[in-house]
């Protein structure tokens, strides 16, 4: 009992400062801002309880429901990421010449700080910047397309970058799901006849399906998540067709001191995430390993 | 025995003398060095790098002259400043001094974000343009140190006016509109190109209310006669149609004066340089003239930046403060700036200057531009619409209404109609918020 | 482990193909990096034009001297190197000392602790930044590495790609510390941290590139553009310099550069990171 007790302690000296950080800066914001949310909170009063009234707000509030309705679009890319990604992977897990550098070259979005992704594709979209100019050449359209600047346009175009930069992420995990399984189903099946087709949904799909599983709950997560390329790339803009929930957070919390607002809008996401999170862990649980 | 008492009894009051003569010297150098040592952390907004030199040299000689003080200067993005104002106002440590512009300064005054000037300011606010003065009073109090504004011109194309028959500038709305439809059957080029992202400093501009009593009045006979006049010009060709309600049209606009596809560019006077250098030919060929006047003769293109006072400053600075501020915004150091920047000062002094009225013998555009634009600043106010929640989102109803009039897809009367039961919505629901 | 894969070596047209959409998708996904380079190095030519240049046009550093006259760029360079050092430092000691007892220990609650960690990865963390403001400023952290830092010193996925390299190590050679006499903490100093180097230098790669690349945080963190590291100050950058376009790409190839060779040379760790957090 004693060494029992001894090794407990042990254990929770060495996992002390590692829990003291996590309750600060993970678990205290979740439960206080939850809480915030509920109050008319500025820095220079107590808060005091007003009930729903910051979410009556935020909810008829033309740029929140903007932003939300947004941020549910983002939901969009959650398919085209991971298929692309999975694509990505089965194209590069082989051991063709220069794969690698291959491989470098997709995950090179992910590794660039998304302050510079939004520069550098702030150029890429600019009226007279080279995507307009290849779209043109290709006669894809017929004028320079404001990406950027046409509000029915520029969601669009700042989902893309998201897809752009997830893209090679999600392909290194699926490149690991894709090493893992057994070379010896591939080959057996190659014996017994099956074509290429046949064994990717046979074979290799059934055994990707934990890792599309993650992938797809972090995919979902980070897109109702979104606000970074949004801060980086459109500031909200044209006409606040850009924003999404967790921008319009940042925007009244952080632009014009409005936390009640913020904090309302950071609750309703969270809502959502936990939402979607709750029963996907319920269905991992029996499985986990 | 008792000589030497009376000597050192003298003595000792001489000595005690320097002795308090010498404590009240350190006490007072001591005093002087505590009351030292006052920083003044001032925030402009989108100076640099242009104006490194100016701010540097200004910043040094305000500190030759107050030894006590020191000075700092920070400049952030216009896309930057606000979230960095907020965060050091949450850190409780704001700047003393920080660039804003008049629809932001509102909104922050509303939510106690900045404090008012009015004694800051004290006898000094005499020295200011009144415009300027109006633009930042809101409840009566003044909110902040003007600093500089603009106003519009108009550049006009010669060769395509005389193309198109006209040998005098607009001097109305109405005129502007059938110029430019003059122009278009004429030459084929586009005569006038408005900021339509903005429909309510347009409508303020021509006398037109956009609220009144809480409540939205853009539908009135008269505005709706406003949007047909326009649609008029538009659907006859007489307005540039590329971006005409994209948020920021004016690199659109600009770049369709330099190429010759516009003949009219109303542009605050700082244009002309870019026209110069990116488009020498036209610049050649091109004759500034004043924006006319709206009825209520106010000029467009009114865009006043000055100096706010965040809330959370420590107290015993506000003196330092204020005296920093009127010396930044006074008349010698605004005309500097205003020569520099190709933007008009606020001071009074200032925009009587005779930089601004002399001309050489034959003025090129740019020189136009500064003239025309000095005799149009004391009719410049900012033209938004104040008091509102959320503005931006009531101003896209109103930008899609109007867009809708204009093209045609929608009827004007019955689309301002729609925006303006909008807006009756929500501004009633913020009366009743309080 | 052998990797299947699709090779089949007599298909030249199907190599060609294959290739062919490599390179595509490589050229998608380099192609903004060449253009910024090229308009960096450039010094003459319109920028925005059609059509376009792909390659430099009179290549000078002019650009690259603008930015270092006008923006304390080699302030962002330190202020980026000592908050990736802190960060990576203060990583490695925190998440292998959590690691450590989930790894290797019995205890009450072990559980529960291990529970809440996987919980950290599923709450959504990006809505915390306006409540971990708030705490830094009580906190007075305001305007310091450490204000920066704190939030992004543990994290759940560097605690379990740690756990699982603690699982590694033998067995016996921690037995055989024990019947030395070692104790639990020279044990954890001794044997178990020299034997997962290699881990450790993948949290290590790992973590300074999201220090280096973290820019919401800072920015709201710190209140001077002196104190910004690059991630931010590319965006300062940018805004001053508004529709100077060579300069951005200029001092944007300067933030990109740093972070570029250390994945180049490091690009097995990446790899191997993931490998390890879907297990």
């Amino acid at each position: 009992m004693n060494h029992a007790f001894r090794q407990s302690l042990r254990a929770y000296l060495f996992l002390a400062p590692a829990l003291v950080l996590f309750a600060v800066f993970a678990f205290w914001p979740v439960g206080y801002g939850s809480y915030l949310a509920f109050t008319d909170y500025s820095l220079i009063r107590p808060p005091h309880w007003v009930g729903l009234d910051n979410f009556r707000t935020i909810f008829e509030n033309d740029m929140f429901v903007t932003g939300l309705r947004n941020s549910l679009l983002f939901l969009l890319i959650v398919p085209v990421i991971q298929i692309g990604a999975l694509a990505l992977a089965v194209l590069t897990n082989n051991q063709l010449p220069g794969i690698r550098l291959f491989r470098a070259a997709y995950y090179l979005p992910v590794v660039t700080s998304i302050s510079v992704v939004g520069i550098m594709w702030g150029f890429m979209f600019h009226e007279q910047g080279t995507l307009n100019y290849v779209l043109l050449q290709l006669h894809a359209i017929n004028a320079p397309v404001g990406w950027l600047s046409d509000d029915a346009i520029a969601l669009f175009a700042v989902m893309f970058v998201t897809i752009w930069r997830g893209l090679g992420w999600y392909m290194v995990m699926y490149l690991a799901g894709l090493q893992a399984i057994p070379a010896e189903m591939q080959e057996a099946a190659i014996l017994d006849g099956a074509t290429r087709w046949q064994r990717f949904w046979r074979i290799t799909v059934p055994m990707l399906k934990p890792t599309m599983m993650v992938c797809t709950v972090m995919s979902v997560l980070a897109a109702l998540k979104a606000y970074q390329e949004v801060l980086v790339l459109t500031q909200g803009g044209p006409l606040n067709s850009t924003f999404t929930a967790l921008y319009y957070a940042y925007d009244q919390g952080l632009k014009h001191l409005k936390l009640p607002r913020g904090l309302a809008a950071s609750f309703v996401v969270s809502v959502c995430c936990i939402a979607i999170m709750l029963p996907c862990l319920h269905y991992f649980r029996p499985k986990h390993r | 025995m008792h000589q030497r008492t009376g000597a050192s009894a003298s003595g000792t009051r001489l000595v005690k003398r320097l002795l308090a003569a010498g404590v009240a010297a350190a006490a007072m150098a001591v005093s002087v060095s505590c009351a030292a040592t006052q920083n003044i952390e001032f925030w402009t907004m989108s100076l640099k790098p242009k104006f490194v030199p100016y701010f540097e040299s200004l910043v040094k000689k305000y500190e030759a002259t107050h030894p006590g003080v020191t000075i700092e200067w920070v400049d952030f993005p216009g896309d930057l400043i606000q979230t960095k104002l907020v965060t050091r106002i949450v850190a409780g440590k704001p700047p003393a001094l920080v660039n804003l512009n008049v629809p932001w300064a509102e909104e922050y005054a509303r939510d106690g974000l900045i404090m008012p000037v009015d004694i800051l300011m004290g006898t000094a606010k005499s020295t200011y343009v009144k415009a300027a003065i109006d633009d930042l009073t809101f409840s009566g109090k003044i909110w902040g140190f003007p600093l500089y504004s603009n106003v519009t011109v108009i550049a006009c194309n010669t060769s395509l006016l005389k193309q198109a028959g006209l040998t005098r500038p607009p001097r109305s709305l109405d005129e502007q509109l059938e110029f430019a439809v003059r122009i278009y059957e004429k030459t084929g080029k586009a005569g006038y190109a408005p900021a339509l992202s903005k429909p309510d400093g347009f409508m303020l501009q021509q006398g037109l209310p956009i609220v009144e009593n809480g409540r939205a009045v853009f539908n009135s006979p008269q505005h709706v006669a406003l949007v047909k006049k326009l649609a008029a010009a538009y659907q006859a060709g007489g307005i540039l149609k590329d971006h005409l309600f994209a948020e920021d049209n004016f690199p659109t606009v600009i770049a369709a004066y330099n190429g010759g596809r516009l003949a009219m560019l109303t542009a605050p006077p700082a244009a002309l340089n870019r026209i110069e250098t990116d488009a020498p030919d036209v610049y050649a060929i091109t004759k500034v003239v004043p924006a006319p006047l709206g009825p209520t003769g106010i000029v467009d293109g009114g865009w006043l930046i000055h100096f706010a006072v965040p809330v959370g400053l420590d107290p015993a600075l506000l003196p330092a403060v204020a005296d920093f501020a009127r010396f930044i915004t006074n008349d010698e150091n605004q005309l500097a700036f205003a020569k520099l920047a190709n933007v008009f000062p606020t001071t009074v002094a200032a925009s009587n200057d005779s930089y601004f009225q002399k001309l050489s013998a034959h003025p090129n555009a740019s020189e136009q531009a500064m003239a025309v634009g000095a005799e149009s600043m004391k009719q410049s106010r900012t033209l938004y619409v104040a008091g509102i929640e959320d503005y931006d989102e009531l101003r896209r109803a109103l930008v899609n209404a109007v867009e809708a009039g204009m093209t045609g897809k929608q009827n004007v009367k019955a689309a301002l109609d729609a925006a303006a039961a909008l807006w009756n919505k929500k501004l009633a629901r913020q009366a009743h918020q309080g | 482990m052998q990797i299947f894969t699709n090779a089949s070596p007599s298909h030249p047209v199907r190599r060609i193909g294959q290739y062919l959409l490599l390179i595509m998708l490589a050229v998608l996904c380099v192609f903004p990096f060449w253009w910024t380079v090229v308009t960096a190095i450039s010094s003459r030519g319109n920028i925005f034009e059609f059509p376009p240049t792909f390659w430099p046009q009179a290549p000078s550093l002019a650009n690259f001297a603008e930015v270092f006259r006008v923006i304390p760029i080699l302030a962002f360079y330190k202020n980026s190197i000592l908050i990736a050092f802190w960060t990576v430092v203060w990583k490695l000691v925190l998440c292998s000392l959590a690691a450590y007892p989930l790894a290797r220990m019995r205890f009450h609650g072990r559980r529960l602790v291990f529970g809440l960690i996987l919980a950290t990865m599923v709450l959504p963390s990006e809505v915390n930044f306006l409540v971990n403001f708030i705490t830094v400023t009580k906190l007075s952290l305001v305007d310091t590495y450490t204000g920066v830092i704190l939030p992004n010193v543990v994290s759940a996925v560097s605690i379990l790609l740690l756990k699982q390299a603690f699982e590694e190590v033998p067995q016996d050679l921690i037995d055989a510390a024990r019947v030395d006499g070692a104790g639990e903490w020279t044990i954890f100093r001794k044997i178990m941290l020299p034997l997962i180097r290699p881990w450790l230098a993948t949290v290590a790669v790992l973590s300074t590139v999201e220090a280096w690349n973290d820019y919401i945080w800072p920015f709201i963190v710190m209140s001077k553009p002196e104190q910004f590291p690059l991630s931010v100050g590319v965006l300062y950058l940018a805004g001053t310099y508004g529709s100077s376009t060579r300069a951005i790409a200029a001092g944007t190839v300067l933030t990109v550069v740093p972070m570029l060779l250390v994945f180049l040379f490091s690009q097995k760790f990446f790899m191997r990171g993931m490998d390890g957090a879907i297990k």
